[in-house]
Formats: C-alpha cells, sequence, structure tokens
C-alpha cells in the first residue's frame, strides 16, 4: 500500500470503527491571526464501510474544507482524522477524490485517464486494458475511449473522472459538487448513474452537494452542515425500502418517504443559517 | 482556415493567421482589403517592396546618370542576384582571372548556413539540458530559487556582445566559445519558462495524481513534465528566437563558416551586395525556424488553451 499515516493509532481507533473513517474533533482556521477565517467548529463523524453518506450544506460552510482533509491535501488545525485506525497524513489511493472542477490530463486520452491510478500502482498492461473497458462501460464513454478530456461536453468529462477514480479502487470515493456544473437534464441522468454504480459496487462514497434534493436521492445517510464555521446539525439515514426492498432508481424521486425526508432537510439547512 | 468566411465576414476572428497570441488585429480598412487572401495583400507588399529598391538602385539619366543611392550603400537587385550565385557556385576570384574559387571565403553559402545552425543547435541543446532541470529545481526548492534567481535574472539582462570576449580568453576563439554564447542566450529563457510553467500547475491536478497512488517520480513524469511542455515550447521559441540574434556576435570573430560571420566579414570588406544576400538568408532562416517550433507545438501541446 502506498498510503503512508501515522503509527499512532489516535482516541478513535477502537476495533469498534476498524476499517472507516473517523473524523475526530477536526477544527479548521485559515489565514493568519490577523484575518482568521473559522471554518470548520468542530467535526466528530464515522463513516462506515458501505455507507453513501451526503453532505448538504449552504456555500461557503466548509464543505469542501472538510473533503480536502480527508483526502489528505492539508492537516486539520486541530484534532485527526483516521482511517483504518491510522492517522491521515497525506492523500493515498485509497481515498480517490471527483474533484469539482473536472481534473483530467489533457496529454492523455480518455482510456489513459482511466488507467493512471492502475499504472501507478504497477498493474500491467492487459490488466489495465480490461479495467479500462469495464468502467468506460460503466459511465457509457466506451465510444470515446481516445478522445482527449477538451474534446468531451462537461457531463462526460465528470464521468470520466468518476471512472478514473472507481478504476483505481479506492475503499472511500469522496466528491466535490461532481455535478454542480452540469444543466439539469444531465445531472439527473449522472445522479441515477452513480446510484446504479454504487448499489453495484458498494464502494463507500462521501458526496458532497448544497442541492438538498441530491443529497436525499443519492444518499444512505444524509449529513446536514451549518453555515459557517461548519458543523454537523442534523445526521439522518435514509430509508426509502418499501417492505424491505430498494425502489428502482428511477421511482425514487417520488416516493413518499423521499418527498418527506427532503422536506425535513430542507428545514435543517434553513434553520441552521 | 476557410478562405471563404473570411470572404463573406472579413471581421470573423480565429481563422485569422494574423492573429498573434490571441490578440485579433482590427480588420482593414475596406479598400485595404484586397482579394481573398492574405498572401495576396503580402505579394503586393512585397511588389511594391522590390519596385522602391529598383527605383532607388536603377542610374537615372536626370540623375546625371546615377542611381539615386549609391551602390555601396544599396546594391541594385541584380547585383545581389549575382552576389548570391557566387556565393553557391565555384567561380574566379575575379574577372579575367583564371584561378577558381567555391562559394564565399572558401565555402558555400549553404554550408555557411548549415555551420551557424550546428552551433545554435548545439547551443540550444544543452540550454535545455540544463535549463530544464534548473528550473524544475528552482521551482520545487524555494532555497534553490532564492539563490539562483539573482543571476538568471543577471544573466538575461547582459548583451551577449558584452561577455562574448570573456568566453573567447576562457575557451578560445574556436567553436567552444560560439557554443557557450549561445547557450548563455538560451539558457535563461528555458529556465524561467520552466519555472512558468510549473507554478502554473493547478494544485489539484497533483492531488489527483497523489490520491491515484502516484508516487514522486511519477508524479513528475507523468503530471509535471507534460504540464509544463507549452510553457516550455514558448521557452525553446524565445531561447532560438535569442539565439539566433545572438549568432552574429558568436561569429565576429573567427566565425567562418558561419552565415553571422559571413555578414560581417563582408561588410567590413565593402561588399554590400553579400552582407545583403547574408541578411535574406538570415532572415529568412529565422522565420522558417520559428513557424517550425508553431507547427511543432501544434503536434506535441494540441491541448493548449483548451485545458
Ligand atoms: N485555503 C484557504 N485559505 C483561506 N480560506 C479558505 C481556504 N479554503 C477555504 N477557505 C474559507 O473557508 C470557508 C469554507 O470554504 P469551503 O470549504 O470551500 O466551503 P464550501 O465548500 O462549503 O462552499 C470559506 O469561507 C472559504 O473562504
Ligand atoms: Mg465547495
Amino acid at each position: 500500500m502506498t498510503v503512508a499515516m501515522d503509527k499512532s493509532g489516535g482516541a478513535a481507533s477502537n476495533a469498534k470503527h476498524e476499517k472507516s473513517l473517523v473524523v475526530d474533533g477536526v477544527r479548521q482556521f485559515f489565514g493568519t491571526k490577523g484575518a482568521k477565517v473559522h471554518a470548520l467548529s468542530r467535526i466528530d463523524l464515522v463513516i462506515e464501510p458501505g455507507q453513501f453518506v451526503c453532505l448538504a450544506g449552504p456555500s461557503g460552510c466548509g464543505k469542501t474544507t472538510l473533503l480536502r482533509l480527508i483526502a489528505g491535501f492539508m492537516r486539520p488545525t486541530e484534532g485527526q482524522i483516521t482511517v483504518d485506525g491510522r492517522v491521515v497524513s497525506k492523500p493515498g489511493s485509497d481515498r480517490g477524490m471527483v474533484f469539482q472542477a473536472p481534473t483530467l490530463y489533457p496529454w492523455m486520452d480518455v482510456r489513459q485517464n482511466i488507467e493512471l491510478g492502475l499504472k501507478f500502482q504497477g498493474v500491467h498492461k492487459a490488466a489495465r486494458g480490461i479495467e479500462s473497458e469495464r468502467y468506460m462501460k460503466m459511465v457509457g464513454l466506451s465510444d470515446f475511449a481516445e478522445r482527449k478530456p477538451y474534446e468531451l461536453s462537461g457531463g462526460m468529462q465528470q464521468r470520466c473522472q468518476i471512472a478514473r477514480v472507481l478504476a483505481s479502487d479506492p475503499d472511500f470515493v469522496l466528491m466535490d459538487e461532481p455535478f454542480g456544473a452540469l444543466d439539469a437534464l444531465t445531472r439527473e441522468r449522472l445522479q441515477e448513474e452513480l446510484l446504479t454504480i454504487w448499489r453495484e459496487t458498494g464502494k463507500t462514497i462521501l458526496f458532497i452537494t448544497h442541492s438538498v434534493e441530491e443529497a436525499v436521492f443519492l444518499g444512505s445517510r444524509v449529513l446536514v452542515m451549518s453555515r459557517r464555521p461548519g458543523k454537523i446539525v442534523l445526521d439522518e439515514p435514509v430509508d426509502l425500502a418499501v417492505d424491505g426492498q430498494r425502489l428502482p432508481v428511477a421511482e425514487l424521486r417520488s416516493a413518499p418517504a423521499f418527498v418527506a425526508l427532503r422536506d425535513k432537510v430542507r428545514d435543517a439547512i434553513q434553520a441552521s443559517m | 482556415m476557410s478562405i471563404n468566411s473570411t470572404a463573406i465576414d472579413p471581421t470573423a476572428a480565429g481563422d485569422n493567421p494574423d492573429e498573434i497570441a490571441g490578440i485579433t488585429p482590427p480588420p482593414p480598412a475596406r479598400w485595404l482589403r484586397v482579394g481573398k487572401s492574405p498572401w495576396i495583400t503580402r505579394l503586393l507588399a512585397l511588389v511594391a517592396f522590390v519596385i522602391v529598391w529598383w527605383f532607388l538602385t536603377t542610374p537615372w539619366s536626370w540623375h546625371e546618370g546615377k542611381p539615386i543611392m549609391l551602390p555601396l550603400y544599396l546594391p541594385s537587385i541584380p547585383d545581389v542576384w549575382a552576389a548570391f550565385v557566387r556565393s553557391m557556385t565555384i567561380h574566379p576570384i575575379a574577372a579575367g582571372v583564371d584561378r577558381m574559387v567555391v562559394g564565399e571565403q572558401g565555402y558555400y553559402l549553404w554550408q555557411h548556413l548549415l555551420a551557424t545552425l550546428q552551433r545554435i543547435g548545439f547551443g540550444l541543446l544543452f540550454a535545455i539540458i540544463v535549463g530544464i532541470p534548473v528550473g524544475l529545481f528552482m521551482a520545487s526548492f524555494r532555497f534553490f530559487n532564492t539563490a539562483a534567481e539573482p543571476y538568471i535574472n543577471f544573466l538575461r539582462a547582459l548583451p551577449p556582445l558584452g561577455y562574448i570576449g570573456l568566453l573567447i580568453v576562457w575557451f578560445g576563439i574556436g567553436n567552444t566559445s560560439k557554443i557557450w554564447l549561445l547557450f548563455l542566450a538560451a539558457f535563461p529563457p528555458i529556465t524561467i519558462a520552466t519555472i512558468a510553467g510549473v507554478r502554473g500547475i493547478r494544485e489539484d491536478q497533483i492531488h489527483a495524481a497523489q490520491t491515484l497512488g502516484a508516487k514522486r517520480y511519477q508524479i513528475l513524469s507523468k503530471v509535471m513534465i507534460p504540464a509544463t511542455a507549452p510553457d516550455l515550447i514558448t521557452g525553446i521559441r524565445v531561447a532560438v528566437g535569442f539565439a539566433w540574434t545572438t549568432v552574429v556576435a558568436a561569429e565576429l570573430n573567427n566565425g567562418i563558416p558561419g552565415i553571422g560571420g559571413l555578414a560581417y566579414a563582408s561588410g567590413t570588406e565593402l561588399q554590400t551586395p553579400l552582407t545583403i544576400v547574408c541578411i535574406i538568408v538570415i532572415g529568412i532562416t529565422a522565420i522558417i525556424l520559428d513557424s517550425g517550433i508553431k507547427a511543432l507545438e501544434k503536434v506535441i501541446v494540441p491541448w493548449r488553451g483548451k485545458a
């Protein structure tokens, strides 16, 4: 494994949370004494394997900050984040990231972008080819394998990013408003595709959005963050199953439970503002 | 580019070959918009230029049978052509003398040009080999940058003529000092472009690679170097231009064979037609080199400006 982590386990690393992602008393400040920004107030959070956690909140409340801390792009001012009992100190291939603005490499075509994680991990060419075919098919980019990212639409670029992260097989997929810049129709279609992919792969996903609708539709658990300094003010499991049966993706939006939960989350966000 | 679209809508930007680095020149006045292609305008300009040249260098009866400009200052077109032909052939050393010589100063014109291109090639090659790693280092380590930046700027500010004498003392009058000079001229733009390229990399492009499990050397080879390539090619383009304008200085002493040396020597020997031949060759070669790099850029970094 290429992920570097501290040996020290930290307080949260008890056996119960093994394989989970634990955010333990994290606070984040930006800037110097003069112009200090208090971005995160105090976040305590446990994400269990297999969950699809949606984090909703008003813009500027610190959602991206939390995600970047989990990804290991920076260290929290206070507290710590642990994965599998080990403190996160830098980025690693166990935590894949789908960036808000598509971050594909324009010097590689779609296939090369998708295979990149496997290449970094030393997987040989034939095996990479099989994996990239599979994920290109999953996100509907099979016909665009030889295209360059700048030849794709915004929605296709996001799909390519998602395929790239999934192909590198991380334990956690972190997504920062990946559909935020897309038109409503593309957005809905990608949401449905993502939900299907999650049901197929069982990945642990932390998905950030400022849309309540999106959070409730996608998540198996919805978190609401208050305005800055960000704090989690609602933590709600989403259970839209009817008689223990998962609803087909296409029917979710009209389910009564969906509407009720959406209103509840909306109220929570409004109350926090 | 589409010739028709320019004809229908002369204000349409984008396909305009006169466009330099995203600056669209305003459309020319109506009466200047001759025909459909800029090449017709260019051809007309060339014809006008040749007519003026011919007018100034032809003997006129109303001017005491002399040209307006004396041949020593501005040779006539046939004289320049003759000098060009002489420089490309084996010819008598002087009219009516039997002894034959090759081209000018013992070399054909193309041999002079080739010698110069070789020097520039070596100077540039070393500048690339040294400049890119130095730029990468300076961009990656603050200490190295703080220490080296003043020297790079100092070197960049110096006119090459200022230090060619020193280089000759150090490396002799042969090729070595010339290649050193061209190297020193080409090195700062390449280093500076590399630094700009690395600094311009989006942080998230590095982060993305890290979350995909990239090791340090993989980030360098798969992300940093390709991301820097567009700036690098710009740097090389600037460096070639710089080296080319430095070449006459590099060949002032013992610069034969060499097109710059020949230009200088012919000037001191008052062979003005040959000087003009050299100037034309130097200018045209510079334009060809620059267009070559521009064409290469389209192949190597097709994503420039798109991502
Ligand atoms: N690197 C930074 N330096 C200074 N302030 C920052 C930085 N990153 C984020 N912030 C501030 O922290 C707050 C939360 O930002 P962010 O996490 O991007 O919010 P969100 O993603 O919820 O819209 C904002 O006020 C933002 O200006
Ligand atoms: Mg954000």
